[in-house]
């Protein structure tokens, strides 16, 4: 009903067949209309984090029993607006003793591949921006690049705070990137493709008319994956309780300890658009990304996957607020010793269950 | 040549110029960590090239390991072993000239040989989905190859926690 896709695709086959009227080569059209798909994932990368800042400070603000940002607009919501003016405003510190290219590179490197990150995720019905065959391990490849910028802003700053910041977030990106990667085997074994469109597509139906067929409900197989996938997912994002690499009572603030203005901006961008990728990636690999209850499409499949995913983000924000961080030498046994079999265990129970059926 | 064909060339000769620009950084910077971050990003250029080829897996592959596993090690032991701000050394000795002139004669004889292979500048604008194919391929008439490189990279782990184990402490 109000599907967005089909009304957005006749829009731009308008746009393009009016600019190839009005004598525009086929190799320009084309890369203008890339141009045009670009620009509006980039727009939407952008905007993403202004509103999960704001969720973060309510949801933390209600669940310490305060009010949180009241001042600027309606309950607040146009606070983060009023901090990205700020931030933009600030001035930009390198300090003396840094390595000025490193430092001036570290935001950028960490924020670039988050923009790509959006590329294979299906957002509805017609709303795939591409549809990658290797979509998931895209994700994983493209996000891991972002663990440089963390380093080279843990080295650049030339402060031994940052420098310990950029060790442990490396050892634990990495460390947790593993059982993430691992965790999602199984879906790709009983669906036997990495695109996210085709894996969302994929879990349509019900069982007995009621459960719907999401990888979630699948037994035991579906629930392992599901919890590895989330807790690796909230450690590579660097939020409480692996929140180490940034810790602020130990570390200022870890790695970005000496960013100030615009670059420490954009490590926060980063930090909440990877949480929005996250979600969305559990979304469309274990709950059926836009399936859902609606008798006749009232409520159109994209809002159903945006709800869904900000049903996610309401998590990553619930666990930051309710986990004491955990210690270094925990935090790597965590992985090691209790994700990683787990994980490994779960794709021998998806092959022998894939055996079987089949 | 039309535009279609431009294309792919010019963002081949960009992805071309930034990996030997990237290169040469890597082998004359006096930080260890700009050249392993140059390095890094003359691995992620080799991941643009296999994509630019239609080999999206490998591409991906590339960008997982490569950039989000070895460099990352690479640059965790660099930041353990060396000090930020301390004196870099220069990475040239008295034998710099012989060396180029060596390096050079490698890089021709490398040109003359793989124009005896070249075919023609690579032609796909649609690539096609590779992942199935590597499947079949991995798991049907390479399984034996496979199978070794698991094992023998099974052996390099054995043997790193060999290494690692700590006798001197009491279990």
């Amino acid at each position: 009903m109000f599907e967005l896709g089909p009304i957005l695709s006749r829009a731009f086959q308008t746009l393009q067949s009016w600019v190839i009227a009005h004598g525009v080569p086929a190799l320009g059209a084309w890369i203008l209309a890339k141009s045009i798909q670009v620009g509006v994932v980039v727009l939407g990368v952008s905007l993403i984090p202004m509103v999960l800042v704001y969720a973060e400070r309510k949801v933390s603000a209600f669940m310490q029993a305060r009010l949180g940002p009241m001042n600027v607009g309606p309950y607040g919501i146009l606070q983060t607006l009023a901090d990205g003016i700020k931030l933009i405003f600030k001035e930009d510190v390198i300090p003396v003793g840094s390595d000025r290219i490193m430092h001036i590179m570290a935001p950028m490197v960490v924020v670039a591949p988050v923009f790509i990150c959006f590329a294979p995720l299906p957002f509805g019905k017609g709303l795939v921006p591409i549809d990658l065959d290797i979509g998931v391990l895209f994700i994983f490849a493209i996000s891991g690049v972002s663990t440089i910028g963390v380093l080279m802003a843990g080295w650049g700053s030339g402060n031994k705070f940052s420098m310990l910041g950029g060790l442990r977030g490396a050892a634990q990106l990495v460390s947790y990137e593993i059982p993430r990667v691992l965790s999602v085997v199984p879906v790709l074994m009983f669906y036997g493709t990495q695109s996210l469109n085709g894996i969302a597509l994929a879990q349509q139906g019900r069982w007995y008319g009621i459960i719907p067929k999401w990888f979630i409900f699948y037994p035991v197989i579906g629930q392992i994956a599901f919890l590895i996938f989330l807790i690796a997912s909230v450690a590579e994002t660097n939020r409480t309780p692996f929140d180490i690499p940034e810790a602020e009572s130990e570390l200022v603030a870890g790695f970005h300890t000496e960013f100030s203005g615009l670059k420490f901006a954009l490590f926060f961008l980063a930090e909440y658009a990877y949480v929005f990728v996250s979600s969305a990636m559990a979304v469309a690999l274990f709950l059926g990304g836009d399936d859902g209850f609606s008798a006749a499409g009232i409520i159109p499949s994209w809002l159903w996957f945006l709800g869904k995913t900000f049903v996610m983000v309401f998590l990553f924000l619930w666990f930051r607020w309710t986990f004491p961080r955990l210690r270094v030498d925990r935090l790597m046994q965590f992985c090691w010793q209790f994700l990683l079999p787990w994980s490994i265990a779960n794709i021998a129970f998806a092959g022998l269950a894939v055996l079987l059926i089949k | 040549m039309n535009l279609e064909q431009l294309l792919p060339t010019v963002v081949f000769a960009l992805m071309a110029g930034l990996l030997i620009a990237l290169a040469l950084v890597v082998v004359t910077s006096r930080s260890v960590f700009r050249s392993a971050i140059a390095l890094t990003g003359a691995l992620g250029v080799v991941a643009g090239l296999f994509a630019l080829m239609g080999a999206d897996f490998v591409a991906a592959g590339q960008l997982l390991i490569y950039v989000g596993g070895i460099m990352i090690i690479m640059l965790f032991v660099i930041m353990l072993s060396q000090r930020p701000m301390a004196k870099a050394d220069r990475q040239t000795n008295d034998q710099w000239l012989w060396g180029a002139l060596f390096a050079l004669a490698v890089t021709c004889g490398l040109i003359v040989q793989f124009r005896a292979v070249y075919r023609g500048i690579f032609s796909t604008t649609v690539s096609m989905p590779t992942t199935v194919s590597i499947g079949r391929l991995l798991l049907g008439d390479m399984v034996v190859p496979f199978e070794a490189v698991s094992l023998v990279l099974l052996a390099a782990l054995v043997g790193a926690v060999y290494f690692g184990l700590d006798y001197e402490k009491p279990q």
